[in-house]
Formats: C-alpha cells, sequence, structure tokens
C-alpha cells in the first residue's frame, strides 16, 4: 500500500493500465484476425509441439490416403481381369466338353481350335493388363510386357512369363502393408498351360476330354486369386475408411489446438474495450486538481 | 529593543516563507521531470541571542537510498527481461508455425517418398521428391542463416550497449566531480544530485550496478562482479574488441570489458544483468543452443537418408547403387547434392517396379533417431520449437513480471521522493498565509514604533 499518491504515480499506473489493455487488446484482434489461437509458438509451447505433431500425423494420412487410392484401383483392375479371365476359361471348357468324345469330327475341333487360340491370346492379353502403363500382374512394373504372346517366335507355353518375381507391396499405415500383386505366373501359368494344351490337342483332331480336369484346376487358382485380390481390396476399402476418420479427427483436434475460439474472443475484446473507456475517463478525472476548488 | 525584535522577528519570517515558497516553486516546476527529487526547505526557530524568529537551515532532498538502491536494480532487471524477451522473439520468429515450419517441409519430404514408394519408377515422383528434398534442405538453411544474423546482430547490439555504458560512465564521474565542488564550496548540489541519479537510472537500464555514496558526495560505481566502474571522479573504460570466441557465421564475436592500465580487457563477468546482459545471453546461450538442436536435426537428417540412398543393396532407375542425396556439413550448408532424378535408388534389387529402398525411406519418418536420443524427425523439431516458444513465453512472463515489480518499486520511491500538487498547492497557501502574516508583523511594529516616535515627539 503506497501511503502517499503523486501525481507521477498515478500517471504511470494509468499509463501502464491503458498499455496493459491495448496489448491485450491487439492479441484478441490479432486472434480475431487469424482466426489462429496459436499465431507463434510462445503463445502455447506444448500446444505448438503438439500442432506440430497433428499436421504431421494429417499429412502422412493424406499420403496414404493417395497410396490407398492406388491399391484399390489396382486390385479392382485385378478384380476384373480375373473375371474376365474366368469368362475365357468358361468358355474354353465349354469347347472342351463339345469336342470331346466321338461324336465330334476333325473339322469341327480344328474350328473350336482356332477359338481356343484366340482364348489363349485374349488370356495372355489380360496377363499384360496396364494401369498408368504398369502390369497389374507384373510387379507394377511398366516397360516391357510380362507375358509373351502367342504369336511370338518360340513361345513356351510352359514359362511365357518373364516379369518380376517379387509382389509389390505398399504401405497403408505406420507398420502395415499391403500386397498389391501376385506374380502374373503364379495367377496365369495354369490357365495358359491348359489353354495352350486343349489348343494343340484340338488342332491334331484328338478328343480334348483330358484338358477338362486342367481347365478346371486352373479355374480354381483363378478364383482363389480372385478371392485374395477381393480380401485384400476389402483391407484396402477398411484402410480408406480409418484413413478419413483418422484425418477427420487429426483436423478436429488441431483446429481445438490451434484455432481461436471467436465468441470467446470477442467476449473478451468486448470487455477489454469497456475496460480501455473507463480507464481514459479516469485519465479525465486526473485533471481534476486542486487549483479548480481553490483561488490562491 | 523589544519592538525592533518584531521588525526583526517579521523579516525573517518573510525571508524564511519567500525561500519556501521557492522551494515550493520548483518542485511545482519539476512535477513532470524524471529523476526529480522533491525538495523541502528545512526551518528551524533563530536562538534569542540572534533576536528570535525563524531561519532556513537548508533545502533538503527527499530521497531514500534504500528504495533509489531498489528502484535501480529492479530498473536492470526489467530493461534485462525486456530486452531478452525481444530478442527471444526474435528467435522465435525464425521458427514459425504451421506449415511454413521445417516441420512443414519434413512432412511434405516423406509425403513425396511416400508418393515414390507407391510410383517408383514414375519420373514425376523422383522429381518431386528432389524439390521437396530442397524445399526441406532450404528451410533448414534459411533457419540457421536467420539465426547466425541474429547473433551478429545482437553482438553489435552489445557493442552499441558497451558504448553507451562508456559514456554514461564518463558523465556520472563528471557530475560526481561538479557534485563535489558544489557540496564543498556549500553551494546547492540537489540539481546535480537529480542528474546524476538519472544517468545512474539510464546505466542500471544497460547494466546491474551498485553504487556507494562518499563522504564527500561522490558516488562510486560497481559491476555486479564487483568490477569498479566509476571510483570518485575517475570512470572506467569500458570497450568491446573482437574476442577469440566465434559466432554461426564465423566472424569473431566481441569481449566486453574494462581496460586495464596494462592495456588488457578485464571482463565485466558472468551475467552483467541489463540490456547488455540480456543481449549477451542471447548470443552466447539462446541463439548457439537452438542452432546446435537444429544442426543436430540437419546432420542427423543427412546421414539417415543418405545411408538409405546409398545401401550398397539399393539401386536407382538404371540399377546402380545411389549417391548420397543430401550434402553439407551442417544446417548451415546443407544442400540437395543428388541431381538426376534417375539417381534415385527406390529399389533394393534390378527389377523394374521394385520400391523395397523407397518404403525404408518412408519409414525414416517414424523411426526413432539415436542422435536424436530415440526421437523421431518431427518429434524434435516440435520440441525444439516448443522449447524456443516456451523460452520466449518465459521471457515474456519474466518480462511482464518485472515491469510490474518496477512500478511498484517506482511508485514507492515516489510516495518518498515524488511531487504531490494537491501538497504543493497547500504549502504555498500555507506559506503564502505565513508571508502575509509576517508582512502584518513588519506593519504593526512599525506602527508601534512610530507611535513611540509620536510620544518622543510630543
Amino acid at each position: 500500500m503506497i501511503a502517499r499518491v503523486t501525481q507521477s504515480t498515478m500517471i504511470r499506473d494509468l499509463l501502464g493500465d491503458v498499455r496493459r489493455l491495448e496489448r491485450r487488446m491487439a492479441d484478441a484482434q490479432a486472434a480475431l484476425t487469424s482466426g489462429k489461437r496459436l499465431r507463434t509458438a510462445s503463445d502455447d509451447p506444448t500446444g505448438a509441439a503438439l500442432a506440430e505433431r497433428l499436421r504431421g500425423e494429417s499429412r502422412d494420412l493424406a499420403a496414404l490416403r493417395e497410396t490407398v487410392s492406388f491399391a484399390t484401383a489396382v486390385l479392382g483392375a485385378q478384380d476384373e481381369v480375373l473375371a474376365q479371365a474366368d469368362g475365357i476359361l468358361a468358355r474354353a471348357r465349354e469347347l472342351a466338353a463339345q469336342q470331346s468324345g466321338s461324336f465330334a469330327s476333325t473339322a469341327s475341333r480344328q474350328a473350336a481350335a482356332e477359338e481356343v487360340a484366340e482364348l489363349e491370346r485374349a488370356l495372355l492379353s489380360l496377363g499384360n493388363t496396364t494401369i498408368g502403363g504398369r502390369a497389374i500382374f507384373g510387379g507394377l512394373a511398366s516397360g516391357t510386357a510380362p507375358f509373351a504372346q502367342l504369336d511370338d517366335p518360340g513361345f513356351d507355353p510352359l514359362n511365357p512369363y518373364s516379369g518380376p518375381t517379387d509382389p509389390f507391396v505398399v504401405r497403408t499405415a505406420d507398420d502395415t502393408t499391403l500386397r498389391l500383386t501376385t506374380r502374373g505366373d503364379q495367377v496365369f501359368g495354369a490357365a495358359i498351360a491348359a489353354l495352350d494344351g486343349l489348343r494343340q490337342t484340338l488342332e491334331g483332331g484328338a478328343s480334348p476330354e483330358a484338358s477338362l480336369d486342367a481347365l478346371d484346376q486352373a479355374a480354381e487358382v483363378m478364383r482363389a486369386e480372385r478371392a485374395s485380390v477381393g480380401g485384400r481390396a476389402r483391407r484396402a476399402s477398411e484402410r480408406a475408411d480409418e484413413i478419413r476418420a483418422g484425418l477427420t479427427r487429426a483436423e478436429v483436434q488441431l483446429g481445438a489446438v490451434e484455432d481461436a475460439d471467436f465468441a470467446a474472443v470477442v467476449t473478451e475484446l468486448t470487455q477489454l474495450q469497456t475496460a480501455l473507456q473507463a480507464a481514459l475517463q479516469a485519465g479525465n478525472v486526473l485533471q481534476e486538481s486542486i487549483l479548480d476548488h481553490f483561488r490562491l | 529593543m523589544a519592538l525592533l525584535d518584531v521588525l526583526q522577528i517579521g523579516r525573517s519570517g518573510l525571508v524564511a516563507q519567500q525561500r519556501a515558497l521557492r522551494t515550493t516553486g520548483v518542485n511545482v516546476a519539476n512535477v513532470n521531470t524524471p529523476g526529480y527529487s522533491r525538495q523541502r526547505t528545512d526551518l528551524a526557530p533563530e536562538a534569542a541571542s540572534r533576536g528570535y524568529g525563524v531561519r532556513v537551515t537548508g533545502v533538503e532532498q527527499i530521497v531514500d537510498a534504500l528504495l533509489e538502491a531498489r528502484v535501480r536494480a529492479q530498473t536492470s532487471a526489467a530493461a534485462g527481461s525486456g530486452a531478452r524477451r525481444d530478442l527471444l522473439d526474435a528467435v522465435q520468429a525464425s521458427f514459425p508455425v504451421g506449415s511454413a515450419s521445417i516441420g512443414g517441409a519434413l512432412q511434405d519430404f516423406f509425403a513425396s517418398a511416400s508418393a515414390l514408394s507407391t510410383h517408383p519408377a514414375d519420373l514425376a515422383a523422383r522429381t518431386d521428391l528432389l524439390q521437396r528434398a530442397e524445399a526441406l534442405a532450404q528451410r533448414i538453411r534459411g533457419t540457421a542463416r536467420d539465426l547466425a544474423t541474429l547473433q551478429r546482430e545482437t553482438d553489435r547490439r552489445a557493442v552499441d550497449e558497451a558504448g553507451e555504458v562508456a559514456a554514461l560512465l564518463e558523465r556520472v564521474a563528471t557530475l560526481n566531480r561538479d557534485v563535489a565542488r558544489a557540496t564543498a564550496t556549500g553551494g546547492d548540489a540537489n540539481a546535480l544530485r537529480d542528474q546524476r541519479r538519472q544517468a545512474l537510472d539510464a546505466l542500471a537500464g544497460h547494466v546491474a550496478i551498485r553504487t556507494v555514496e562518499r563522504d564527500d558526495g561522490t558516488v562510486d560505481v560497481f559491476a555486479r562482479s564487483g568490477l569498479g566502474l566509476v571510483l570518485g571522479t575517475e570512470a572506467a573504460r569500458v570497450e568491446a574488441r573482437a574476442g577469440t570466441a566465434t559466432g554461426l557465421d564465423g566472424d569473431a564475436l566481441h569481449e566486453i570489458g574494462v581496460v586495464a592500465p596494462d592495456g588488457s580487457l578485464i571482463p565485466l563477468g558472468g551475467d552483467p544483468g541489463g540490456t547488455l546482459g540480456a543481449a549477451l545471453a542471447v548470443r552466447d546461450e539462446s541463439v548457439p543452443d537452438a542452432a546446435a538442436r537444429l544442426d543436430l536435426l540437419a546432420t542427423t537428417l543427412r546421414d539417415a537418408v543418405n545411408a538409405v540412398q546409398t545401401d550398397p543393396a539399393g539401386r536407382d532407375l538404371d540399377g546402380l547403387v545411389g549417391d548420397p542425396l543430401f550434402a553439407g556439413t551442417g544446417a548451415l550448408d546443407l544442400t540437395v547434392a543428388l541431381t538426376d532424378p534417375r539417381g534415385i535408388a527406390a529399389a533394393r534389387s534390378a527389377t523394374p517396379g521394385d520400391n523395397a529402398n523407397a518404403l525404408a525411406l518412408v519409414a525414416l519418418q517414424t523411426a526413432g533417431q539415436g542422435p536424436l536420443s530415440g526421437a523421431t524427425f518431427g518429434d524434435f523439431f516440435g520440441a525444439l520449437q516448443a522449447r524456443v516458444g516456451a523460452d520466449a513465453r518465459d521471457a515474456e512472463d519474466r518480462a511482464s513480471v518485472d515491469a510490474t515489480l518496477l512500478d511498484s518499486a517506482a511508485a514507492q520511491r515516489d510516495a518518498v521522493s515524488g511531487v504531490n500538487l494537491e501538497e504543493e498547492f497547500t504549502d504555498l497557501i500555507r506559506f503564502q498565509r505565513a508571508f502575509q502574516a509576517s508582512a502584518q508583523l513588519v506593519t504593526l511594529g512599525d506602527r508601534l514604533l512610530e507611535s513611540v516616535l509620536d510620544m518622543v515627539r510630543r
């Protein structure tokens, strides 16, 4: 408690109060105009570190979203291709069944052989399907097609695949990966061999009864791969949902850390304005002195 | 005789009240003068042998030495913490929050690495990674240069502070001489003391000081370390000289000290306090600390990324082992050495489409780094930013507290030494009335003497 109040004390106190109020008002106005509570690290050092982590999390999730979106596209394309391949095998089995036994003529078998050759070409072409120039059954590599063509010289139906042997894997979370590809020969190898065997049998005019089993087994491999692709696509879809939720969560948390509470700031600004007006009014009162009351 | 005494008493009253009125006038005139201490006319009854009445024994300055010392100490603290706040705010400005930060560039770099892992042979993805790496290196370099520039500016400020301290010490020594002369000749040294007090207050803003007043009226000034700055009428020579320590920019930093008789420089020692102390502390501690952490981040990032890029198992787009991506010895000269996007070793085999090494690069983002005490790059930067922010926040809080304490100390000093106009005007009335009464006494004495003379004439 100051026992003796002087002019300079009153003026210093008034100036100090006004400056403090003006500083707080400037701070509140900056929060309003920028919309940010956290404008420098000193506004909330712990919050700044948390915001940095949340921004990193958000950016990483956005990158993962791109990856998962690509994975979904690749797996979707594989599913479509496998469905078409299944159709090819079904048609080949139909032809094999028609030409089995002793009723089919040689001419009919040779005509069937030509259709099977087309089916084989179509299957090989499906094996070389690309997305963005990258072979979806060739380790997602670009450049040379992984499967040789039926009409290529020296075509080996038992070894038509020359693509990468390792699967293509992408990161879908910090510690989780997702396999996008299966070696092309593991998917199409049996089917190509079965179709080629059927074609050669028919071209020779023989009954293709023995090819039926091979075609069934190849179709089984194809269906198993399609199931695997479906499972991985489902995982990708679930992960996409998780990422979307994670992004929303990170953005909400980031907003809570660094965004200004407009209602609170506006209220504070109003209070500060009132306080500043009162302080300035007090300054007017200070002008009154003993001179106003005494006549010397 | 008694009638003549009445005249003498009246005269002494007139003189004394005039002096008191003059003192009050001086107080009123200086109501807004910084550092002015109010004065009081001391009156005492005159002895009977000297004809009664009143006499002026002196004009006293109302000063409390303890409060003066407290204000001066608080001035040093407030000026120092205010300067520290401003300087640390500048350090903090080098570490902006948001996507413009180094953290944002780190996130962009790893997001680009993630895209590369999805499209390992894509030249656009490879080019983007190189560009993100360059942006990251540029941001780290920019921050390191900001810190180096700030340190150099702080050094220049310390040199300027030393110049101002030297000038103020000279002024105090000169005023000491004037005060001693005025005191010795019985003159009025109050105005000189006020000027010296102002000079000492200004000096306290630059460096923390301790003062001791001698019997002859001079004031000795000592630095916080005990080093004599002013002894009587002699001021020490404070100088800034290029020292042996070098700054972040490689140039020498200045040492501040007192020139010894042999020409050597005696350092002010420890934390000299005030704005000079703040400048030296930020120059020698805060900035180098932030720069060292930034350097550690830069070198760890360089080594970790290069280790993946130059892994003997890694292969670039041409099937070759990769060359280092980053080059440089620290944050100040961190650059991207790789220019050909084909040179990024995204694969771990010659098989086209392999992304194993790109995945290893992405994994660095979440991997704890040994040199960073197990923290990830992002967390380490976040902690660095929080540390710089906490220092700035702490300095801001300290400055606010010190300013309040200074206000409080100044209010207490003003309560003793400040001018209160109400008091002064009341005094004016008091002394005016006393003057009028003394004049009445002289008039009365005159009339009485005239009556006596009339009696004699009859």
